[in-house]
């Protein structure tokens, strides 16, 4: 295994775990499966269709997200919008990460 | 063509792992993902039949994405093994099985034992081989995944299967039944009935009469018992057609009628009632009519055989190709 590719597969490790959080907080504006995955592209997540659309089932039936079909343009797509329920995780999963964040930082700092 | 039967392909593999209730609603949103992916790479100039391609290949092995979508892990045995798993241990067991069913139930008729005891050995016998060999293949498999050790072997044969391409979709399942195939099955169906009825219409000529070679016991209840039967047999591959394609409920109708039909022919050849005691003697081959004779075991394995491909073809029909397609795409590959 060479450099990048460890550096590849401990980064897909360190993302996998943030694919909820950023789907809920990306998804407080309505969004559809394709749309969802530009948008978390967009924002410098960028995430396997086959993660997010079977995720985006998932969240559903938990009550995180919820879903209706627009049949309003030629193809029938269906939005997903996060949960007062979800907002609430994301808001949680936030803090989180962001302590996380900071006892890395201080991890960091210790050892220099 | 290719261009829609790829996502259809695609959609029908995924689908077909996924329960019934949620299929319409993951197919519509799914297909409507597929082709704003699609969409977007024309739009950047690619060609449509290459973009379908990346689209698809970008969503990797439809098996895995069921497996996502239901939520199912299939971990025990992880990605990069399961589809190697899952190849071989039912290969393994489909050529192990008869062996050890053949060997053992001629070793024991060789040490003496009578034929529906040796057959009930080797039967057990085959029932403890498999079990066995799902359980150390699986955990040889399990071993291969976890272990530091076999980290090597892993990554050698991870990239021996290598990535999942749009090559490996299995064909198009539940095929349409053709006339030819239906006429086909209802002829043998016919053929037998007529085998039937020749055979329940021998007899031999003697001095004292004609002594039919069926035992007399056979021909009032068991004969028509056989014939009704085929007929129900021919009607449901009759409904085969009209339905269209096997499915579940079909084939196992199917080898309940099979097994109906094979399995008393075996017993009551094994139990020696099959042929006339007086017809055997005035052929002068007495031990024809008792069940130990190597005749009466030729024909009990072989209807056995026969009905156990009939109960077999019809499931894996109903199955569609999907293993068939994965093997040729490794074939294919390693080629």
């Amino acid at each position: 295994m060479d450099k990048d590719e460890l550096l590849g597969s401990h980064r897909e490790e360190l993302r996998r775990g943030t694919v909820v959080l950023a789907c809920l907080l990306a998804l407080r504006e309505p969004g559809y499966g394709y749309g969802l995955l530009k948008t978390l592209d967009a924002a410098g997540i960028p995430v396997d269709g086959n993660t997010v659309y079977p995720l985006l089932r998932r969240l559903e039936e938990r009550g995180l997200l919820q879903s209706e079909w627009n049949t309003d343009e030629s193809r029938p797509r269906k939005f997903y919008r996060t949960t007062p329920a979800g907002q609430e995780l994301a808001a949680q999963l936030l803090a989180v990460v962001e302590d996380l964040t900071r006892s890395l930082q201080t991890l960091d700092g210790g050892i220099r | 063509m290719t261009d829609t039967t790829w996502t259809e392909r695609y959609l029908a593999a995924v689908l077909r792992s996924i329960p019934e209730s949620r299929r319409g609603d993951v197919e519509r949103e799914l297909r409507s993902s597929i082709e704003d992916g699609i969409e977007e790479r024309v739009a950047n100039g690619e060609d449509r039949v290459a973009a379908e391609r990346a689209v698809l290949e970008g969503l990797g092995d439809p098996g895995r994405l069921a497996a996502a979508y239901t939520g199912r892990p299939n971990y025990l045995i992880g990605p990069a093994l399961f589809p190697v798993y899952s190849h071989i241990i039912p290969r393994l067991i489909a050529i192990s099985a008869p062996i050890v069913l053949i060997a053992v139930s001629a070793l024991k008729i060789i040490a003496g034992t009578e034929y529906l005891g040796a057959l009930a050995a080797g039967t057990s016998a085959t029932i403890g081989v498999v079990i066995q060999l799902a359980f150390w293949g699986t955990l040889f498999f399990v071993f291969l995944e976890r272990a530091d050790a076999a980290r090597e072997t892993r990554e050698q044969i991870a990239s021996a299967v290598g990535t999942w391409t749009v090559d490996r979709l299995p064909e198009p399942s539940n095929k349409r039944v053709s006339v030819s195939e239906t006429v086909g099955e209802v002829l043998t169906v016919l053929i037998t009935a007529g085998g039937l009825l020749f055979v329940r219409s021998l007899e031999v000529n003697t001095p004292t009469g004609r002594i039919p070679l069926l035992d007399p016991s056979l021909l009032d209840v068991f004969v028509p018992y056989l014939a009704g039967v085929l007929v129900v047999l021919g009607a449901v591959h009759l409904l085969v057609y009209v339905v269209g394609h096997w499915t579940y409920p079909l084939a196992t109708v199917h080898g309940i009628l099979a097994i109906a039909w094979g399995a008393p022919i075996a017993y009551v050849a094994l139990q020696g009632q099959l042929v006339n005691p007086a017809f055997a003697s005035a052929i002068g081959w007495p031990g024809l009519a008792a069940g130990d004779q190597p005749a009466m075991l030729a024909i009990a394995v072989g209807v056995t055989l026969v009905t156990a491909w009939e109960v077999f073809d019809a499931f894996r029909r109903a199955r569609g190709a999907s293993l068939a397609g994965f093997a040729s795409a490794i074939l294919s590959r390693g080629a």
